[in-house]
């Protein structure tokens, strides 16, 4: 009896397996279908789009035309220019605002940090472009400009704060430096709890100060998060769009076209799909080199 | 045993069937010449009956448009109404757009293969269309009769490379609209250059004399893709009238640009207009609060809006526009640059029919059926007297027959006088000149435009970018040089 017991046990085995399997499978389905059709099924028809000259009722093939196109464009140029500049003044800024709001934050009560929290997310959930005419309100270049306004009080003359080529792309690093930094705080703030109070007590007996403790403690047990933010700021930062779209429409003279503007100008704009595909491929392949540099520099020692 | 008598059976009946069959179609074939007139009565039946039956075939019309007049797609209800009575199975869909995004939205639309069968273009946008494939020559599907409704010249907008690709509805002039009572303080002799208008000189002195610490004598909407705005409306007191001359060359690299250019040095460099950029809702404002004395772009019908606003700010309407001053808006032509010729801008906007995946040439035939029913007619009369403008079709002249502007004689004497002056562009652009125009225009003049207004580059670097740019574009031999006419 009992073999026989053993044995039906042994052969409803497979079917409890197959059971697992489809209802895994199903699981995995839906994620692969949401990827094949919201990604791969985009960057495949864009890597074939740049080699187009692209019209709704029949494109032409054009080889690499596009791309010899977007990089003999000094536009383009200019627009990388643009975008690393912005990149490399606000993700550092950004970061350290970050994690400085995140380090003045966590020794309140939880129910404090959650109203912090809260305030500093907040703008993350409004709509970008409510938050854009807002800060076309707060530049405006005439004298009854909010900010014209504040320089008025010390004297100062007004500025032509988004279309002076010496103030646009300034005007631009101060609202994304002031507007936007809830998921990074709430990231920090998670890190910050997961270290050991041992690593601290262990600092305060040997006499460790408060920017030790940060210099030696925090900073190193937060660098894998730091990581994480860096790769994903520039990643984001690199596509960025709607700050130069809604505020100065790229100019003066373009001094403010960002890549991700450039693109959208020549897909919606003017039309040109396969130039603007090329141009999306040639930025995947910049933000994918600087990801790697930044692994390579930053993440060779990091644990995970 | 019982399988094989029912399948015996069934094999009987088919064959008997089969010899009644042929035995039927035999006497049909020996009675075949008998009844051939009875066959063509037939086939005359059949047709009639097909094509009561097209009639009855249902067919959807998308079409796409911004708010012409304020009131636009509400009325659009009510004409589709009247449409349907005549052409019950045709249902037409609105896709209603702003003007902010109606371009952007049509394009990427017409870029997916999705275009609306009809939608509102200015003539300059055409070209981008006709490159992309998606406009479609009408000609073919409307009645001559109904297309004769229409003035030549006007139908001459919706022309390219000599195809017709759309139907007029309104023309519109763009000029300066200012303060009566702070121009004539300034030296101005309003009534005079409304009728024969004025040289630069005479302009500058008035916004010179019309500037003060808290009121700019002139103020034009010019931010971002409203530069374009500018350089089309004031471009013509250099004698500029279109992006090419008559003999088709690219007009901005002339020396009549360079005029244009250090004019806008001169008057933001001395202060008497913003060097800061101005956005379209703002200059209107502005001169309705009294901070600025001229303005532009400017059209007749600010003359409705500017009263339409007194008299709420007068009846304490919350509406009004805060810091509204009392004021008579008058309608001025464009000042002439020496050795310049007068002339006003003006624009046809009008309906288009584009290329979708459902595109057939029996629905090109419905479509332009009720493209033509708003371009005519009494809805077309509407958008007319909207704008305050004269219709550009036969039709819609007689239906505005009935209708009274309120506009001032002085206004209406500027509005005639500005219709004489109206240049229309010059015949034969090519799709590619068109779309080439365009990337000149958004890609250099525009960003360029916007580094002279803040007094960071020169009238001359920017010339100088604008040849450069051209020059690779069009080919230098297509490009105008020295001072046209």
């Amino acid at each position: 009896m009992k073999k026989q017991e053993i044995q039906k046990k042994n052969l409803s085995k497979p079917r409890y397996h197959m059971a697992d399997n489809i209802s895994g499978w199903g699981f995995i389905g839906v994620a692969v279908a949401v990827f094949v059709i919201f990604t791969l099924y985009p960057v495949i028809s864009a890597v074939i789009t740049s080699f187009q000259e692209y019209k709704p009722f029949g494109s032409e093939f054009v080889g690499f035309e596009n791309y010899i196109t977007a990089l003999g464009n000094d536009l383009f140029w200019k627009s990388i220019k643009n975008t690393l500049v912005y990149t490399v003044v606000v993700i550092p800024l950004s970061l350290i605002l970050s994690f400085s709001i995140a380090i003045m934050i966590v020794p309140f009560t939880k129910s404090v940090q959650s109203v912090f929290k809260g305030i500093y997310y907040l703008p993350g959930i409004a709509s970008g472009v409510a938050i854009s005419v807002v800060w076309l309100w707060l530049y405006d270049a005439s004298p009854n400009g909010i900010f014209n306004r504040v320089l008025a009080l010390f004297g100062a003359t007004s500025q032509n704060w988004l279309s002076s080529s010496k103030t646009a792309m300034l005007s631009l690093i101060i609202m994304a430096l002031l507007s936007s930094h809830g998921a990074n705080i709430i990231i920090y703030i998670a890190a910050l709890h997961g270290i050991d109070n041992t690593y601290y007590e262990a600092a305060e007996m040997d006499g460790a100060k408060f920017f030790q403790k940060i210099r030696y403690i925090v900073l190193p047990m937060c660098r894998p998060t730091t990581l994480f933010l860096l790769v994903t700021g520039v990643i984001g930062s690199f596509q960025v769009f709607m700050n130069a779209y809604m505020m100065t429409g790229g100019g003066p003279d373009n001094n403010t076209t960002m890549i991700g503007l450039l693109i959208f100008n020549n897909a919606f704009t003017y039309g040109k799909y396969g130039l603007a595909c090329a141009q999306a491929i040639l930025l995947a392949i910049v933000i994918a080199a600087l990801t790697t540099l930044q692994f390579k520099l930053m993440g060779e020692d990091i644990e995970y | 045993m019982k399988v094989k008598k029912v399948l015996a059976s069934v094999l009987s009946v088919a064959m008997i069937s089969s010899l009644v069959a042929c035995g039927n179609a035999a006497t049909e074939t020996q009675t075949a010449g008998s009844e051939t007139q009875q066959a063509e009565t037939k086939t005359e039946e059949a047709k009639a009956e097909e094509t009561a039956a097209a009639s009855d075939v249902t067919d959807t019309i998308t079409i796409m448009v911004p708010p012409i007049t304020g009131d636009y797609v509400d009325l659009l209800g009510g004409w589709i109404s009247e449409f349907n009575k005549e052409y019950p199975n045709i249902t037409i869909d609105v896709i209603s757009t702003s003007w902010d995004d109606h371009t952007e939205k049509l394009t990427t639309m017409a870029l997916a293969g999705e275009a609306p069968d009809i939608a509102e273009v200015s003539y300059a946008a055409i070209g981008s269309y006709v490159e992309n494939g998606t406009a479609i020559d009408i000609s073919k599907y409307i009645d001559p009769e109904r297309l004769a409704d229409y003035d030549q010249n006007a139908l001459d907008y919706m022309t390219l490379e000599g195809t017709l690709y759309g139907l007029p509805l309104y023309i519109t002039i763009q000029a300066l609209g200012g303060n009566r009572e702070m121009l004539e303080a300034a030296g101005a002799d309003v009534t005079k250059i409304q009728t024969s208008g004025w040289t630069y000189d005479q302009f500058l002195d008035v916004i010179k004399n019309g500037t003060t610490s808290d009121r700019f004598g002139f103020v034009f909407a010019n931010a971002g893709a409203t530069t374009q705005d500018f350089i089309n409306i004031f471009g013509v007191a250099a004698g500029i009238t279109s992006s090419f001359t008559q003999d088709l060359k690219y007009s901005y690299t002339s020396d009549n640009m360079l005029s244009l250019l250090e004019a806008v040095e001169t008057m933001t460099s001395s202060g008497y207009m913003p060097n800061y950029a101005v956005e379209a809702g703002q200059r209107l404002v502005m001169l309705q609060t009294g901070q600025t004395m001229l303005t532009g772009k400017a059209m007749p019908l600010f003359e409705n809006n500017i009263k339409r606003n007194i008299e709420k700010m007068q009846a304490k309407d919350p509406e009004a526009v805060e810091g509204t001053i009392e004021m008579e808006y008058v309608f001025l032509p464009v000042p002439t640059m020496d050795n310049a010729t007068a002339s006003v801008f003006g624009t046809v906007d009008g309906m288009i029919a584009l290329r979708n995946n459902n595109t057939t040439d029996e629905h090109l035939q419905n479509v332009l059926k009720f493209m033509d029913f708003l371009c005519s007619g009494e809805r077309a009369a509407t958008v007319d007297n909207a704008v305050y403008l004269t219709g550009v079709c036969e039709s819609a002249r007689k239906a505005q027959e009935s209708f009274e502007l309120d506009q001032s004689d002085e206004n209406a004497a500027a509005v005639a006088y500005a219709i004489s002056k109206v240049v229309a562009p010059p015949t034969g652009i090519s799709a590619e000149q068109s779309a080439n125009a365009k990337t000149m225009m958004d890609e250099t003049i525009v960003p360029k435009f916007q580094a002279l207004l803040a007094g960071e580059t020169t009238a001359k670097d920017v010339y100088d970018a604008i040849c450069t740019e051209a020059y690779k574009l069009f080919g230098e031999e297509n490009c105008a040089s020295g001072w046209i006419k």
